[in-house]
C-alpha cells in the first residue's frame, strides 16, 4: 500500500515541470508536498490518479503503474484515492447533500463496497462527514453559489471523505480558509492517518507550519526537481537558502497565530 | 497583450482543420458513450425541455421578423412581373429550404452554444470535471451526452416552432403591407413545396443542430487557462460554429438536390 514515483518527467511545452523526480510514500504516512508556485506541486499530484500524463517514467499505486492501466483498472486506482482540489470543485448544479453523496452513488462505490447503500446510509454518511469539517447540517439544501468559499472548500472535503478512501490527496486545502480551520483540517487530517484506517495521506502545500506539525515527511520540490526530502527535525536544520525562507515564513505565522 | 488575445481568437484555416479533426472524434466518443450507457433518458429530457424553453422566445420573436423581411422583399419583385399571388409558396420555400434552420443555428449558436461552452468551460477550469472524473463518474456521459442529445433535439423542435410562428408572420405582413388574404397566401405554397422541401430544412436543422452541440460541448470540455481560456473557448465557439455551418450549408444542400434527382430519376424510370 504505497505511492512510487520513478524518474517522473513532465513537460509543458519548452518547460520542465518535473524533471526525472522519484520518490515512496509509505502506507499510513502523512507526505507534505512543499515548494514555490509554479514548481510543480500540484502537477505531481495529479499524476497519482492520472489526470496528467507524464512524458517518461513511472507511478505505481500499490500494485499499479498508473501509466499503463486501461480506463477500467484506472477507474479501480481512483476508487483508492480521494483528491481535494485547489477548487472546491463542487458541482453547481447539485446541492450541498447531492454533492457530498455523489461519490456513494457511482457504480465504482458500490462494486467497492460490493453493495448498494439505502438513502438513509447514504444520509448518515453525509452527516458524519460534514461534521468532521465542521459544517451545520442545515447548509445541506443550499447550492455552493449559496455559501461562502471557506464553506465550499470544507464540503469538498466532506466530499471527498464521504467514500473512504484510502489514500488522500490534497491539494492545498487550507487555502482560503481562516487560521481556526486550518488548524482543524491540519488536525483532520493527522487524525485520519493515525485513526484506524491508517489513510496515507499527501497534502501539496505552501503551510509550512502544518506541515512541521503533523507531517512525517516532507519534500521541498523547485525547479522540477527535488530539494530534499527529510523528516520535519530535518528540515529544521536545514542549511538550504531556500527550505530557511519557508522555516522563516513558518516561524512568521506561528508567532502571528499565537499573538491573535 | 490585446492583439495577443486577439490573434489567438482568430483562428487560422490550419487550426480550423485542426479542430473539426478534434471535433469528430470528440463527436464519436460521445455517440459510442450514448449507445453504450443506459440511465441516459431522464438527464436528456430534461436537457431538451431547459434548452427548448430558454431558446423559445428569442425563436419566435426572430421566427416573426425573419418571415416578415423576406415577404416584404420577395413582394418588392414579384411586384414588377405582377406575381405577388407566388408570395406565399417562395417565402415558405424560402423559409424551410434555407432561413429557417439557418436562423435557429445561428441563435442556438449564440444562445445556447455559448452558454454550453461557457458552462462546462467553468466547470474544467475550476476542477470540477477532474472531480467528477475522480469520483468514479464517466463526464461525457454525464455533463456532455444529455447536452449534446438535448442540442439536436431541440434545434428541430424549435424549427417546427419557429416555422410556424414565422409563416404567421408572413401572412400577417402579406396581408397588412402587400394587401394578400391568408388564402391567397396558402394557395401558392403547395406548388413551390413539397415532401423534400420539407425534408431538406428538418435535415439541415439536425445536420446544424449537430455542429452547435459538437462544437460547444468540445470547445468548453477542452478549455483550460482560467478565465481567459473560457472566454477564448466561447469566443471560439462562436466562430467555428458560424464557419462550419457555412459549409455543411453548400454541401447539404448538394445531397439533398443530389437525392432528389436521383429519386425522380428512379421513380420517372419506373414510371416510364
Amino acid at each position: 500500500m504505497s505511492i512510487r514515483f520513478e524518474k517522473v518527467t513532465k513537460s509543458f511545452g519548452r518547460r520542465t515541470i518535473l524533471n526525472g523526480i522519484s520518490f515512496e510514500v509509505h502506507p499510513g504516512e502523512i507526505f507534505f508536498i512543499i515548494g514555490k508556485s509554479g514548481m510543480g506541486k500540484s502537477v505531481t499530484l495529479k499524476h497519482i490518479i492520472s489526470l496528467l500524463k507524464p512524458d517518461s517514467g513511472q507511478i505505481w499505486v500499490d500494485q499499479s503503474d498508473v501509466t499503463r492501466l486501461s480506463p477500467e483498472e484506472l477507474i479501480e486506482v481512483r476508487g483508492k484515492c480521494g483528491i481535494v482540489f485547489q477548487h472546491p470543485a463542487l458541482l453547481d448544479s447539485l446541492n450541498l447533500f447531492e454533492n457530498i453523496a455523489f461519490g456513494l452513488r457511482t457504480p465504482q462505490y458500490r462494486k467497492k463496497r460490493g453493495k448498494h447503500l439505502s438513502e438513509s446510509e447514504i444520509h448518515q454518511i453525509v452527516i458524519e462527514n460534514l461534521g468532521r469539517v465542521y459544517l451545520d447540517e442545515e447548509i445541506l439544501d443550499r447550492h455552493p453559489s449559496q455559501i461562502s468559499f471557506g464553506m465550499q472548500k470544507r464540503a469538498s472535503i466532506a466530499r471527498t471523505l464521504a467514500p473512504n478512501p484510502d489514500y488522500l490527496l490534497f491539494d492545498e486545502p487550507t487555502t482560503s480558509l481562516d487560521p481556526i480551520t486550518t488548524n482543524a483540517i491540519t488536525d483532520l487530517i493527522y487524525e485520519l492517518s493515525r485513526g484506524r484506517k491508517r489513510v496515507t495521506s499527501i497534502v501539496v502545500s505552501h503551510d509550512m507550519s502544518s506541515a512541521l506539525r503533523i507531517a512525517d515527511r516532507i519534500l521541498m520540490l523547485d525547479e522540477g526537481k527535488i530539494l530534499e526530502i527529510s523528516t520535519p527535525t530535518q528540515i529544521r536544520n536545514s542549511k538550504n537558502l531556500l527550505v530557511q525562507e519557508f522555516l522563516a515564513e513558518a516561524l512568521i505565522q506561528e508567532g502571528s497565530n499565537t499573538s491573535s | 497583450m490585446s492583439q495577443s488575445t486577439s490573434t489567438r481568437a482568430s483562428p487560422n484555416s490550419f487550426s480550423f482543420f485542426q479542430e473539426l479533426g478534434g471535433v469528430i472524434l470528440f463527436q464519436l466518443k460521445v455517440i459510442r458513450t450514448l449507445l453504450t450507457t443506459r440511465e441516459n433518458l431522464k438527464p436528456i429530457a430534461a436537457q431538451i425541455v431547459y434548452v427548448f424553453t430558454r431558446s423559445l422566445s428569442t425563436v419566435a420573436f426572430a421566427g416573426i421578423f425573419a418571415g416578415a423581411i423576406i415577404v416584404l422583399q420577395f413582394n418588392l419583385m414579384l411586384k414588377r412581373f405582377d406575381a405577388q399571388v407566388l408570395l406565399g409558396g417562395l417565402n415558405t420555400s424560402a423559409l424551410l429550404r434555407e432561413i429557417g434552420p439557418l436562423i435557429i443555428s445561428f441563435l442556438l449558436a449564440g444562445k445556447i452554444g455559448a452558454f454550453t461552452a461557457a458552462e462546462l468551460g467553468t466547470m474544467r477550469v475550476t476542477e470540477q470535471i477532474d472531480a467528477l472524473e475522480c469520483l468514479g463518474a464517466d463526464p461525457i456521459q454525464y455533463l456532455i451526452v444529455p447536452r449534446f442529445t438535448a442540442i439536436i433535439f431541440s434545434s428541430v423542435l424549435l424549427l417546427i416552432f419557429g416555422l410556424m410562428i414565422s409563416l404567421g408572420g408572413s401572412m400577417a405582413v402579406a396581408r397588412l403591407a402587400c394587401g394578400l388574404n391568408p388564402e391567397q397566401f396558402a394557395s401558392t405554397i403547395p406548388r413551390f413545396n413539397d415532401a423534400w422541401t420539407l425534408a431538406s430544412g428538418f435535415f439541415k436543422c439536425a445536420v446544424y443542430g449537430t455542429i452547435v452541440a459538437s462544437v460547444a460541448c468540445y470547445k468548453g470540455f477542452t478549455a483550460s487557462g482560467g478565465a481567459r481560456g473560457v472566454g477564448r473557448a466561447v469566443t471560439l465557439t462562436a466562430v467555428y460554429i458560424n464557419f462550419y455551418i457555412v459549409i455543411a450549408n453548400f454541401i447539404t444542400s448538394h445531397i439533398i438536390e443530389d437525392l432528389r434527382e436521383l429519386t425522380e430519376v428512379i421513380t420517372g424510370g419506373f414510371g416510364g
